[in-house]
């Protein structure tokens, strides 16, 4: 017999053990990950090329507070500025919802949007008949499959931040962005609906490099600086960081969570496997008797603990990998998640935490090993 | 699909809490003293410690995720006065969304069903609600805080809200009272700072209080001085009160009725105790969390209960021999690892008292602004917390126990 397969009789010996130390650390491994992944999906937005290049114009006050139309002109002659558009977030309810649509809706101008949302990639005959007709809308491909919305269906909104609703039909659809989820509409459309207010919710923007983002900002909050409606112009990648500093202390929360999970598997798989250990103090003691050195009886301990948590760690962590690659997590979450990514790091992660587990929990029973005498040993009954 | 799946947890957890309660009852009928249990335990701590420490630091994670979900909850349900009624534009989501008008405002004064004060005014506030963005203490950026615009009328009808530093702002005067737990989370909210919102100056003259309701979470100040500054034509809501409440009622009809006014009315309490959408994702995380640690939990608590029998095989034998049934050895292991289990979870428990009271906020959904809470926890979360810790000794104690009661006497009282 192989030392290998001396091992491996050994893991296996105690069938049912082996399998459940297994589970449970594939289950806490499984946990971590997907913990991971949600943090990361939470505070990182998904960017995509013109991420770079987008400017998020907004009022000084708050998001909520609306800048006034006129402020148009003044943009678009600032130097570094390719084009502007009016970005108005609608936040109405669609059909069914009672308290909350995922998807967003956002009013704007439909002939320069197409110069500032540069990666949306939308049929010509299509975008054609949206920009001529300002009843119609453009939707995203995700949240057009998902309520299964064909050319012409008509999209109903009921206003919850503007006291008016929305009667939309589809002109076409787009993909090609980070998020493609959102409903587009004519900003004119809603003037009417509203009475012409002469204002809009926020101003986006596309820099001519990401080199020049820094400096143009910068100038348009001079442009307005002491002005009735002063604004605070950021980056696409600044302004979603703003948006998810307002959660507050959620990284704190899942970070302490992961923490737990990760503790209690190391303190229950680190019971385990002493277990294991003890209960064959009297073979390891005659083993000793043989002739073997506490070298090769860490050794064994050592190989089998960590075995069966990197066992634990392919099944847990490459079973989240597998689950979350096939699931189409925005149908499940409602909108709440997007891509759900698992990355190579977390993977990384999940697999070291499991190689730390099986050197932690092989150190206890290798040291009352190395201690006992082997006469001690041989007269141990339990 | 959802009312499919709450049956299935309903009745998983009724089969639970069945399995329990069989297992005390026939645990204090039964031949088997329970003093056996309790000294196994002891003898054995070492082995068991793991999986009680490990289950008590689930029970942990649950009861204070619940416990932060109780909290938004609670600072909800006891906000405002159940005499008043709170008026919004209808389909408006949160007060600082609505937009009620002055046209509105006068029609409403002349409703009999409002009360009247001693100087024969009806008893009415038309409050600002604007939204700040505004830097938070440290390097955390920045977040939203609502600023009330109240008027003498608005404060008296909200007498939860109390100054607990400096003195209230004056009318005509760019002052504001801003909360008291809010002022240790954004940067310069002390008496006597000033910060700039807008083209606004600012100057924080006094703290407020709003013994733990919703009104922690904002900032007041003078209503017509607010609408001047942020250049607002109308108002956000109305807070009135009613004479008494079948005027309340009727008044709460006659504005549903009134197709002119197109506004929505509602108790004041009633209102706040349906934002619900900031504490759902959180319970959501937390029933999420509790089932899949739980499995980790079960397994864990499986391999000691085994690694228990397996050990005790010539005690059961002996037993058995005794004259004890199987039924008897079933229930004798089932109780000592509920017992187990339920001494982590009391553990679990007494480790989040500790945070019992402490004040964090988030990102409220409704009102888009921070909102102010404390880890509360209730009786009630305690007893959940126990119950989950019960289920998971049940759960994972059940194939051991049958393992021990099906050991053949003969060969048990054999082995070593």
């Amino acid at each position: 017999m192989t030392l290998g397969g001396f091992i491996l009789k050994n893991a296996l010996r105690n069938k049912r053990r082996a399998l459940l130390s297994v589970l449970s650390v594939a289950v806490s491994l499984f946990l971590f990950i997907t913990l991971q992944v949600a943090l990361r999906e939470l505070t990182q937005p998904p960017e995509d090329l013109g991420s770079s290049l987008r400017i998020i114009v907004r009022n000084r006050v708050s998001l909520v507070s609306p800048l006034p139309a006129r402020q148009l002109q003044v943009i678009e002659k600032i130097p570094g500025i390719v084009a502007v558009t009016p970005f108005t977030f609608f936040g109405g309810l669609y059909k069914g919802d009672e308290r909350f649509t995922s998807f967003a809706q956002f009013a704007v101008d439909p002939v320069r949007v197409k110069d500032v949302i540069i990666d949306a990639k939308v049929d010509d005959t299509e975008y054609a008949s949206w920009v001529a007709d300002r009843t119609l809308c453009i939707v995203g491909l995700d949240t057009a499959r998902r309520y299964n919305l064909k050319r012409g269906d008509r999209m109903q909104f009921t206003g919850t931040f503007f006291p008016c609703d929305l009667d939309l039909r589809v002109a076409g659809f787009y993909h090609g962005t980070a998020d493609d989820r959102t409903v587009f509409f004519h900003q004119r459309y809603l003037d009417e609906a509203l009475g012409n207010p002469g204002t809009v919710g926020c101003w986006w923007a596309r820099a001519a490099s990401p080199e020049d983002a820094a400096l143009v900002t910068a100038r348009i909050d001079q442009a307005f600086a002491n002005s009735s409606a002063e604004v605070r112009a950021e980056t696409e990648r600044a302004f979603q960081l703003g948006f998810i500093s307002m959660w507050a202390n959620i990284k704190v929360l899942i970070g302490s969570i992961c923490t737990v999970v990760v503790f209690t598997l190391l303190l229950v798989t680190v019971s385990t496997m002493s277990m294991a250990i003890r209960e064959r103090f009297r073979e390891l003691a005659v083993l000793k008797a043989l002739g073997f050195r506490r070298r090769e009886l860490l050794g064994f301990i050592l190989a089998e603990s960590f075995g069966l948590s990197m066992l634990g760690a392919v099944l847990g962590a490459g079973g989240a990998w597998l689950l979350y690659r096939n699931l189409d997590i925005q149908k499940l979450a409602n909108g709440v998640f997007l891509a759900f990514e698992v990355t190579p790091r977390m993977m990384g992660m999940a697999f070291a935490i499991a190689a730390l587990l099986g050197i932690f929990s092989a150190i206890g029973p290798a040291f009352s090993v190395a201690r006992t005498s082997v006469v001690e040993g041989l007269r141990t009954l339990d | 699909m959802p009312a499919v799946f709450t049956l299935l947890i309903d009745s998983f957890l009724a089969i639970t809490a069945l399995g329990i309660a069989a297992v005390f009852l026939t645990a204090f009928l039964s031949a088997v003293p329970v003093k056996y249990n309790l000294k196994s335990v002891y003898i054995r701590w070492r082995s068991t410690l793991a999986t009680v420490v490990g289950i008590g630091l689930v029970v942990l994670v649950f009861v204070l995720l619940q416990s932060l979900a109780v909290g938004i909850e609670k600072s909800n349900a006891s906000t405002g006065d159940p005499r008043n009624i709170l008026i919004a534009r209808k389909g408006a989501t949160a007060e600082s969304s609505s937009l009620v008008t002055r046209a509105q405002l006068r029609t409403l004064q002349y409703f009999e069903e409002i009360e009247r004060n001693a100087e024969g005014d009806p008893v009415i506030s038309a409050d600002v609600l604007v939204l700040a963005s505004l830097p938070r203490i440290g390097p955390s950026g920045e977040a939203n805080v609502l600023l009330r615009g109240v008027t003498a009328r608005g404060m008296e009808l909200r007498p939860q809200v109390q100054l607990v530093a400096g003195r209230w702002f004056s009318p005509g005067r760019r002052e504001i009272v801003v909360s008291r737990k809010l002022a240790g989370r954004f940067a310069n909210f002390k008496v006597g700072d000033s910060f700039k919102t807008g083209p606004a100056l600012l100057t924080v003259v006094g703290w407020l209080d709003g013994a733990g309701s919703a009104y922690d979470s904002e900032c007041w100040m003078d209503a017509d001085e607010s609408r001047s500054l942020f250049e607002r034509e109308m108002y956000s809501t109305f807070l009135v009160r009613p004479k008494n409440p079948e005027a309340a009622t009727n008044l709460i009809r006659r504005i549903e009725n009134d197709k002119r006014l197109q506004l929505r009315a509602e108790s004041e309490t009633g209102y706040y105790r349906k934002q619900t959408l900031t504490a759902a994702p959180i319970k959501w995380l937390a029933g999420f969390l509790a089932l899949t640690m739980s499995i980790g939990a079960v397994f864990a608590a499986m391999n000691t209960m085994y690694a228990a029998v397996g050990a005790r095989t010539r005690e059961i034998g002996t037993l058995r021999v005794l004259g004890f049934h199987r039924r008897n050895v079933i229930v004798t292991f089932l109780l000592e690892g509920i017992l187990l289990a339920m001494l982590g979870g009391a553990l679990g428990c007494l480790i989040s008292l500790k945070w019992n009271g402490y004040t964090t906020a988030t990102l409220s959904i409704e009102s888009f602004s921070e909102t102010v809470f404390a880890f509360t926890i209730t009786p009630v979360l305690v007893g959940q917390g126990m119950f989950f810790a019960a289920a998971l000794g049940f759960w994972g104690t059940l194939l051991p126990a049958v393992r021990a009661a099906r050991l053949p006497i003969i060969s048990a009282l054999k082995s070593l």
